[in-house]
């Protein structure tokens, strides 16, 4: 059967990539993990190896045409005669004997990742969500944020209001957050639970660290998130995630920080915060929140996040209910107090997580880490 | 227009009373020797649009370890840091 190789996904607000070249002529032989060509986008240029050893059939994409992150840029066969298959939205599930079972997203998430029905091994006899999604993730393709696939996949279905307007295009970072909000929708079963807690703890704490350690920026919010990554390596739970019917926790605590820099919402990721001490993280999340003030986010401080932290303080907001990242359970909803209380919240996903679980975490985080 | 510490004061404290107002909160009465962060008249995020123009207004790409108040806790000491920066103090 013929393997096909999926344009990969680069950065989180990109979905859509160009492909710069292909390193492979059809016919020619190649091994698992071969660079067969390269994608870019105006930030980074990424190497697309083989998942397979195989024969090349055929491109889909050609050099410098940009495509859909997920879809089919070149087949691999298992002989060099092999047909290359046909893909189309009826070959994967319109008509035919799989058509009654398969659901609609699942099939919408077929066509995106040009994949055919008969690949997908089916649960209780149909093809759901969840059974591409364990596909894709056995495949090593989750990475390529299914979320953002069906989202886009969803638009073209979506018929036009009746009163008149324009469309107009989504900048990058738009595409982003419209990603985000599809996994979302489409994977999380989201919920939220708030608790109110003392605000003078952290207050005093955070406003002796700034005097001791000479820090020009307020370090109260830094200091939570670090005080959340600490609470995520005790309970690896909460930094995780669910993959295949499996809870699928992290080896590593990927911070991520929600931060507005003018019209544009980023998550800023701090990586590996776990392996940080409390200044090594103030100073960490200092750095990449600069960046993404200044819009000069690294590739991988703009995606990677294993779990999150939101505040909306600044306008005083007094109760927000994050939208969780894709491929985390918690995100920390960080709030304005108000008579010396304030709110924390997260929402988090409760198929990774319970109610108790989540509380749990808050009060623990209600409250610096003694000494 | 030369570089001299009062010009880049007051550039300063335009781009401060324009951060301010985005909460509206106003800064017009900042004075040079006011510690910024201890005034409450921008958080945190504010100071981070601040740092960044700072960077890109006056060319000089910052460490972290530079961004304390030592260096940039007020007009002064942030037109002062530019000035040492390009070595015309």
């Amino acid at each position: 059967m013929a393997t096909p190789i999926h344009v990969p996904r680069i950065n989180n607000n990109d979905d859509e990539v160009k492909i710069l070249a292909f390193d492979v002529a059809i016919g020619a032989k190649v091994m698992a993990e071969q660079i067969i060509g390269q994608v870019e986008t105006d930030k980074a240029v990424l190497d697309v190896t083989a998942p397979v050893n195989g024969y090349v059939l055929g491109f889909v994409g050609q050099p410098e045409e940009v495509v859909k992150v997920g879809s089919v840029m070149l087949w691999l066969g298992e002989t060099a005669e092999e047909a290359i298959p046909e893909i189309t939205t009826d070959a994967v599930g319109k008509t035919g004997s799989h058509a009654s079972l398969i659901t609609a997203k699942a099939r919408i998430m077929l066509a995106q990742h040009g994949l055919q029905v008969g690949q997908i091994p089916a649960i209780d006899g149909r093809i759901t969500v969840e059974a591409v999604e364990r596909y894709l993730s056995q495949h090593g393709l989750a990475g390529t944020k299914i979320g953002a696939n069906v989202a886009v996949a969803g638009i073209p279905t979506e018929s036009l209001p009746e009163i008149s307007g324009s469309p107009v295009d989504l900048t990058r970072e738009e595409k982003g957050m419209a990603a985000t909000v599809a996994w979302h929708r489409d994977f999380a079963v989201p919920g939220y639970i708030e608790i109110d807690y003392d605000l003078a703890f952290w207050a005093e704490y955070a406003k002796r660290f700034q005097e001791e350690k000479g820090l020009l920026m307020p370090p109260l919010l830094p200091l939570m998130a670090s005080r959340l990554v600490e609470i995520a390596r005790e309970v690896p739970r909460l930094n995780a995630t669910f993959v295949g019917n499996k809870r699928y926790e992290y080896d590593s605590v990927n911070l991520g920080f929600t931060i507005q820099a003018g019209e544009s919402l980023y998550l800023a990721v701090v990586r590996n915060a776990q392996e940080l001490d409390q200044l090594g993280f103030v100073n960490s999340l200092g750095d990449v929140l600069r960046r993404a003030t200044g819009h000069n986010l690294r590739e991988s401080e703009a995606s990677g996040a294993t779990i999150g932290f939101s505040s909306m303080e600044r306008w005083k907001v007094t109760r927000h209910i994050p939208i969780l990242p894709p491929h985390t359970a918690l995100m920390v909803a960080h709030a304005a107090g108000q008579g010396g209380r304030g709110v924390l919240g997260a929402s988090y996903d409760h198929r990774v997580l319970n109610g108790g679980q989540v509380v749990a975490a808050l009060k623990k985080l209600a409250q610096p880490k003694k000494d | 227009m030369p570089l001299n510490k009062e010009t880049i004061e007051a550039e300063i404290k335009a781009k401060i009373v324009e951060i301010a107002a985005q909460t509206g909160d106003d800064a017009s009465e900042l004075a040079v020797d006011d510690i910024i962060p201890a005034t409450g008249l921008i958080d945190s995020t504010g100071l981070l649009e601040l740092i960044a123009w700072y960077e890109k207004t006056y060319e000089i790409p910052l460490a972290q370890e530079e961004i304390n108040v030592d260096n940039l806790g007020s007009l002064t000491r942030m037109a002062e840091f530019v000035l040492r920066k390009k070595g015309m103090l």
